[in-house]
């Protein structure tokens, strides 16, 4: 049967194919759909699938199955990698037993994440070979084969889309078979075990390794030489596809060298390749990786070919390669004129609003930062941020997030102002799930060098950006099934916090009282503003106005999205209002009801 | 064929893109789509490319949509540029003022923006909010453009086909109304047809 499928369905599917048993991660844009995937094809519940606390747990959680000989798998954004290159790192020398597929989803861009890092050179870091679909068909083989290759080599196999791959379709034959297998079980074994002079035998092994993998890469389909012409152009992830389309679209004479499994490198196709072209343009999102491969190609067999790419400034270091650009880009390499579009319906003249992601209308969190806001109005404050929808409590008006690095970032940055700046009132906004991932150790921190910050969790029963996934608080898993809910009152209290206090944002005169208190403290404090995100419930209600005054001081102060003005006076988009009520606080003349 | 969806995030586009992508392959065709998911979707600007020509790529070329489906006015002109030229665009004339605008910090002027779509595609505003609301719920306003791409006749897609995928992508609780919406957009667009023949 065909289906349309997500590039990250398509990799859960071809996981679940391969007959997959255990799979963890932890959510971030643009990878969460591949767990979420992998749930909804287990109707069996033959396997297991968890969202982890956090990127590290879970790629330790996959790398336990593995040793029993399970298949499994862990996903992750980007920037989760970073979390979890520790166990990452490690396991690359220990190596696998069972296929392990790490899945880490890149975002060119960026578009929802911090850097524009390129997994790629996890691998090379970490001696692991990567896989990088170029679509969501090529996601759903590659997914397939990298269990076979885990086990063919022993070690984790990284897979490596992006956010075009995951977050696009593609038509998929839906393979209803499953491999089956036995699982051992742990055997116990001193290779298991990781001690300095084990590293450095293993460490031989795997760099010989390299060798055998590369050659098996040479064959694999997922690289290839395509057409002919004195023009190359090396071509890897997505961009293959939009390359393709532009020599289909402009009937280009071009050897066209699709990378697929990048690392490490096919050495003897680069060199067929290299060897075929008069001069060579390198087309790759991110970080110049094939580039720097074909260089070393050429450095090796000692000879010169010109290479165009980002290395000589030819192409833009940052950024997505569109079609658009890319065409240009193509265009300046051959010399030739292939009708760029041009802008025909003359955006001159014209000027769009600026429409940029904001806080949905009824969001606890404009209820939260709003309370501090008032609590703390005229004192000198820093509001630390961190990994989450609030981070969108940076706009206007609210203005409430002043920094804003990584997970968990925002309680020990906090500290860290407040060490060097004492006369500050340091808050950090953690959410519920960040706390639990990456929030408890810097809490635990705070507390113990006595740093007067205030914490405030931002508790609304969900993971929420990424889209209303459960964690250790929700009492729910993955699978559906309950768990003891973590309290994060008791968690504070249990890290020996002084003050904590947990109270509904929208109680609005008690939430500003609290921060009020919580400020006042000398020592750690935590303020819990618990309400469920607006995803999770259909609210009835919705706010009325009569006799506006057109003052306009609830858009003013909370920006609501459903707010907006109609004839000079305030009107509300009933088609977004929640009913929460947060602008009735507001409204100096109480004409919301 | 290359269609372009574009709105707000949480209008429901990426509905309404598996909808034509899976009549495509109904009728024994590949489609692929590209989505906007992640921060976008609170509220931010959103598209969907839907391809169902054999492209390799998932994203259409600037100049290059045959439609455009706009579920919200000012998303509809800021996209108009995606469209090849005489491009067909079915726009939705409600819109969401963005809290930028509420805060005085951008203009949004709906009949310059209207007026922008008329100069440069051929266009049909439709007020899909409002039939959407008649139909049994406000969030349909993703098939009552579908109705209305159909009613157009722009769609390479059958009725069947069209039908068949909604039966599969849309919960079968809400499948009754969604019907509703599409015919009432396939009937906005005939209506308009009429007026146009007296006119």
């Amino acid at each position: 049967m065909k289906e349309i499928l997500l590039g990250n369905a398509a990799i859960a599917l071809g996981a679940v194919v391969a007959g997959v048993k255990v799979v963890s991660g932890y959510p971030g844009t643009p990878s969460t759909e591949v767990l979420e995937s992998v749930a909804q094809y287990n109707r069996d519940g033959r396997i297991k699938v968890e969202w982890s606390v956090n990127e590290k747990a879970a790629l330790e959680i996959a790398a336990g199955a593995s040793y029993c000989g399970a298949r499994s798998m862990v996903t992750m954004k980007q920037v989760g990698l970073n979390v979890a290159s520790d166990p990452l790192m490690s396991l690359g020398v220990i190596g696998t037993k069972g296929g392990m597929v790490v899945v880490v989803a890149d975002d060119p861009g960026p578009i929802s994440s911090q850097t524009e890092q390129d997994t790629r050179h996890f691998g090379k870091y970490a001696n692991i070979p990567v896989l990088d679909p170029s679509s969501p068909e090529e996601a759903y083989e590659m997914a397939k084969y990298a269990f076979e290759l885990s086990e063919r080599t022993n070690l984790p196999v990284i897979l490596r889309p992006t956010t075009k791959v995951c977050h696009s379709s593609g038509t998929i034959e839906v393979d209803e078979s499953r491999f089956e297998y036995e699982t051992e079980g742990f055997v116990k074994d001193s290779k298991w075990v990781i001690f300095p002079p084990l590293s450095y035998r293993r460490h031989l092994e795997i760099e010989k390794q390299q060798g055998e993998i590369a050659d098996i890469f040479d064959r694999l389909s997922f690289n290839r030489i395509e057409g002919d012409g004195k023009y190359g152009i090396a071509a890897g992830g997505v961009t293959y596809a939009i390359v393709k389309d532009i020599i289909d679209t402009y009937n280009l004479n071009v050897v066209l060298l699709k990378s697929g499994a990048v690392f490490p490198a096919p050495a003897k196709l680069y060199h067929e390749f290299l060897q075929r072209v008069e001069k060579v343009l390198v087309l790759e999102e991110l970080d110049p990786v094939v580039e720097e491969q074909l260089y070393h190609i050429l450095a090796v067999n000692n000879f010169h070919k010109p290479i165009f790419g980002k290395l000589n400034g030819f192409v833009t270091p940052a950024g997505e390669l569109k079609f658009d650009n890319t065409l240009k880009i193509i265009e300046k390499f051959m010399e030739i004129k292939l009708g760029t579009v041009e802008d025909s319906t003359g955006t001159k003249g014209i000027e769009f609003p600026l429409r940029s992601p904001v806080l949905c209308a009824g969001c606890p969190h404009r209820a939260s930062f709003y309370a501090v806001k008032k609590a703390m109005k005229g004192e000198k404050i820093v509001s630390c941020g961190d990994i989450g929808c609030y981070t969108l409590g940076n706009a206007k008006p609210l203005e409430m997030t002043d920094t804003c690095l990584c997970m968990g970032a925002g309680i020990t940055i906090a500290q860290g102002i407040k060490k060097a700046d004492p006369d500050i009132n340091a808050f950090a906004f953690v959410g519920d799930s960040t706390f639990f991932a990456a929030g408890m150790t810097g809490l635990a921190n705070a507390v113990y060098n006595n740093t007067d910050i205030n914490v405030i969790v931002l508790d609304n029963c969900t993971t929420a950006m990424t889209g209303q996934q459960p964690h250790p608080g929700t009492g729910k898993t993955m699978m559906n099934t309950n768990s003891p809910k973590i309290d994060i009152a008791s968690v504070a209290k249990a890290l020996n916090v002084g003050f904590v206090e947990k109270v509904n944002p929208f109680d609005h005169q008690k939430a500003v009282k609290v921060v009020q208190e919580a400020a006042a403290y000398k020592g750690v404090s935590v303020v819990i503003f618990e309400a469920p995100c607006v995803t999770l419930f259909k609210s009835e209600e919705v706010c009325r106005i009569e006799n506006c005054i057109g003052c306009k001081k609830c858009i003013n102060e909370i920006g609501c999205p459903a707010l907006y003005v109609k004839e000079g006076k305030v009107a509300i988009d009933d088609t977004l209002c929640n009913g929460c009520g947060l602008c009735k606080n507001v409204c100096p003349t109480g004409s919301i009801k | 064929m290359d269609i372009l969806i574009a709105g707000v995030g949480g209008q429901g586009i990426i509905l309404a893109s598996k909808i034509l992508a899976y009549a495509a392959v109904i009728e024994g065709r590949k489609a692929r789509t590209g989505e906007t998911i992640g921060m976008s979707q609170r509220g931010g600007c959103v598209v969907s490319h839907v391809r169902t020509g054999g492209s390799h790529s998932p994203y259409i070329p600037v100049g290059g949509a045959d439609l455009l489906l706009s579920f919200e006015l000012c998303e509809g002109a800021r996209n108009i540029v995606y469209l090849k030229k005489g491009g067909k665009a079915v726009i939705n004339t409600a819109s969401i003022t963005p809290v930028s605008t509420a805060l005085g910090l951008t203009a949004y002027d709906g009949d310059k923006m209207m007026k922008y779509i008329a100069e440069n595609s051929n266009a049909v505003f439709i007020d899909a909010n409002k039939r959407a609301k008649e139909s049994g719920s406000s969030k349909a306003v993703n098939t009552v453009l579908l109705g209305a791409a159909f009613g157009l006749g722009v769609l390479d897609l059958s009725e069947e086909s069209l039908r068949q995928s909604m039966e599969k992508n849309i919960k079968p609780s809400f499948l009754a109304l969604n019907m509703r919406a599409f015919h009432s957009g396939v009937k906005a667009v005939e209506e308009m047809k009429i007026k146009c023949q007296k006119c």
